[in-house]
């Protein structure tokens, strides 16, 4: 795992896999703040953020994640996470994020229900 | 703007008190400096008395999230360490769960690195760094930490108990430990805030790690009391091992016939011991007999003894005579015995027919020959211990056995049991256990030797193997 999050970013027409490797804390958080905004503007609403490489996160990345998360359902958007540690998932549905975000087990599951979202 | 400037119209501030109070029903009191909050963001419109109860509520709205965030936070620190006490107590592997305590320190502290180092008698045995070395492994035993641990703000100039603290300006420390012995250290540095500014750790902070430590220390113990166990368990398996493949070596009967009745025992004090005997018919018909005790005990001992036991079998026909399948034997052991273990030996080769006895002792206790007539005679070492020394040479010795003769051949954990008195079986003993057995037969005198060093030894612990073979005409 990276020390500072790196995010690599696969796109297909309104959707996008983010997948994230290293620590979510404030830079981290920043970093897929800055790649979802960019997305947004070029008509991606649909965004599957996959964890499979990051192992820690902190509450302020988690409030940036908040709030991106805000931003795109303010924009009829979705975002659902995968591939989260047994730690992160159960800290992201203490935190809330959960209520308003899909947690699953793989990508092609995230994808799969990201897709089908209205 | 309606009125003075820098002052807030009285209409305004009444029509938001009036909000605030039909909201305050509904959510309770409205936090301190809310008010003038939401009389600051309204006076800036167009027309405050109109947009205030949206402005208010929008306000209150971001004021509930953030509470029921710092809420979240709150459930997630008491969860942490809930799961800490169950899920990572669960975990036994050391390794796996040192990066989970130190993920989790980190996390729980909103810090940008951390380190662990685990000791274990002083000695550091685990060492996790994430965002960078703060504090060197090798320092870790010299930190010296009250249970609080320790908050270090100025840690770009201020080292902690004269260690260096790099890569962080500023990090809180704190000792795992349980029941006063020191398992580890943990250190997280640099706490974030979201406007990516350095916060200096508080007392609270301290007392949060310092229950993570804490029960961290029960995984860490939980884990290590684990693995000892596992290594017990392999070694006793090994040793089982060991032990099954020496019981193979060790001859399951003995020869018999006309002149010659031969009976031996070995009783290793560990599952593994390092004594040896064996009584097998060379091509001649003559009878080869061995009794060897290898230095050192358990796996490796049991590995020379197996050496040994292949290395007589392969030569017993090839050599000459004793002395010839002693240096044979010796040959051998000083080539593949790279930790100059040495054997000690009495090798025999009996011809029942005539009774001759050609014998090589090296380095071995002195045999006792018990002839028909009465007589106890030693027969001394005519050598010194084979793989011992590379220009070792031995003589091959010869008696005659007449009928009725007995021979007892024995290793030094024989003469050398003892007693909770830490008294010696001894020589004299010996001599007249066997002689008192002389009418019994070879395997009821046996018998009974090993019953007189019960006996003698009433329990206590016995250190050295104890074997012993018997001969008789």
């Amino acid at each position: 795992m990276n020390e500072v999050c790196k995010v690599e970013i696969v796109r297909e027409g309104n959707l996008a896999v983010l997948r994230t490797d290293g620590y979510i804390n404030r830079e981290g958080g920043e970093e897929i703040e800055r790649c979802i905004t960019r997305l947004m503007e070029q008509g991606v609403s649909r965004i599957v953020l996959n964890l499979e490489k990051t192992k820690i996160v902190n509450s302020i990345g988690i409030s940036i994640l908040i709030e991106v998360l805000e931003k795109l359902m303010e924009k009829k958007g979705a975002l659902a996470f995968c591939r989260l540690t047994p730690t992160i998932d159960k800290t992201f549905r203490i935190m809330g994020l959960a209520q308003y975000a899909g947690i699953h087990d793989t990508e092609a599951q995230a994808t799969a229900a990201i897709s089908a979202a209205s | 703007m309606n009125g003075q400037p820098g002052t807030v119209p009285a209409a305004l501030t009444l029509r938001v008190r009036e909000i605030l109070r039909q909201l305050g029903e509904e959510t309770g009191d409205e936090p301190p400096g809310f008010e003038e909050r939401v009389l600051r963001a309204a006076e800036g419109l167009s027309n405050p008395e109109t947009h205030a109860p949206q402005v208010a509520a929008r306000l209150l709205a971001d004021r509930i999230k953030k509470t029921r965030f710092e809420l979240n936070e709150r459930v997630l620190e008491l969860e942490s360490l809930y799961d800490l006490g169950l899920s990572v107590a669960g975990e036994l592997d050391v390794e796996k769960l040192a990066d989970e305590i130190l993920f989790r320190s980190i996390s729980l502290t909103n810090s940008r690195s951390g380190a662990l180092h685990l000791l274990d008698q002083g000695r550091v045995t685990v060492s996790r760094s994430f965002g960078g070395p703060l504090l060197s492994p090798e320092s870790a035993p010299r930190i010296e930490l009250c249970s609080d641990g320790m908050i270090n703000n100025a840690a770009s100039s201020q080292p902690i108990c004269g260690e260096p603290v790099t890569n962080c300006e500023k990090c809180l420390v704190v000792p795992i430990q349980r029941e006063g012995r020191r398992l580890g250290i943990l250190v997280v540095a640099d706490k974030e805030t979201r406007e990516g500014a350095v916060a200096d750790f508080v007392p609270s902070d301290a007392r949060l790690l310092g229950l993570f430590a804490s029960q961290a220390a029960t995984a860490v113990e939980t884990a290590r009391l684990h693995r000892e166990a596992v290594e017990k368990e392999r070694l006793e398996r090994e040793l089982e091992l060991a032990a099954s493949i020496q019981r193979e070596i060790l001859p399951r009967e003995l020869p018999e016939g006309p002149g010659l009745s031969i009976a031996a025992r070995t009783l290793p004090t560990r599952q593994v011991g390092g004594d040896y005997f064996d009584a097998l018919r060379a091509a001649d018909g003559s009878l080869v007999f061995v009794v060897a005790d290898v230095s050192g005990k358990g796996v490796p001992a049991a590995l020379l003894v197996s050496t040994l036991s292949t290395s007589v079998h392969l030569q017993l026909d090839e050599a000459r005579d004793p002395a010839d399948l002693v240096s044979r034997l010796h040959r051998h052991l000083f080539r593949f015995s790279r930790a100059r273990k040495f054997v000690t030996m009495f090798l025999g080769r009996f011809h029942p027919g005539s009774g001759d006895l050609d014998y090589v002792s090296a380095g071995h206790n002195p045999a006792i020959w018990l002839t028909g007539g009465g007589e106890i005679r030693e027969l001394p070492a005519t050598g010194r211990p084979a793989g011992m020394f590379p220009d070792s040479t031995w003589t091959t010795r010869h008696i005659t056995l007449a009928r009725g003769d007995r021979l007892c051949v024995y290793s030094d954990g024989i003469t050398e049991a003892q007693n909770s008195r830490e008294e010696e079986f001894g020589m004299p003993r010996l001599k007249e256990v066997l002689e008192a057995s002389r009418q019994l037969d070879v395997a009821g005198a046996l018998e009974d030797l090993f019953q007189e060093i019960t006996r003698f030894a009433d329990g206590a612990p016995q250190y050295d193997d104890e074997t012993a073979l018997i001969l008789s005409r």
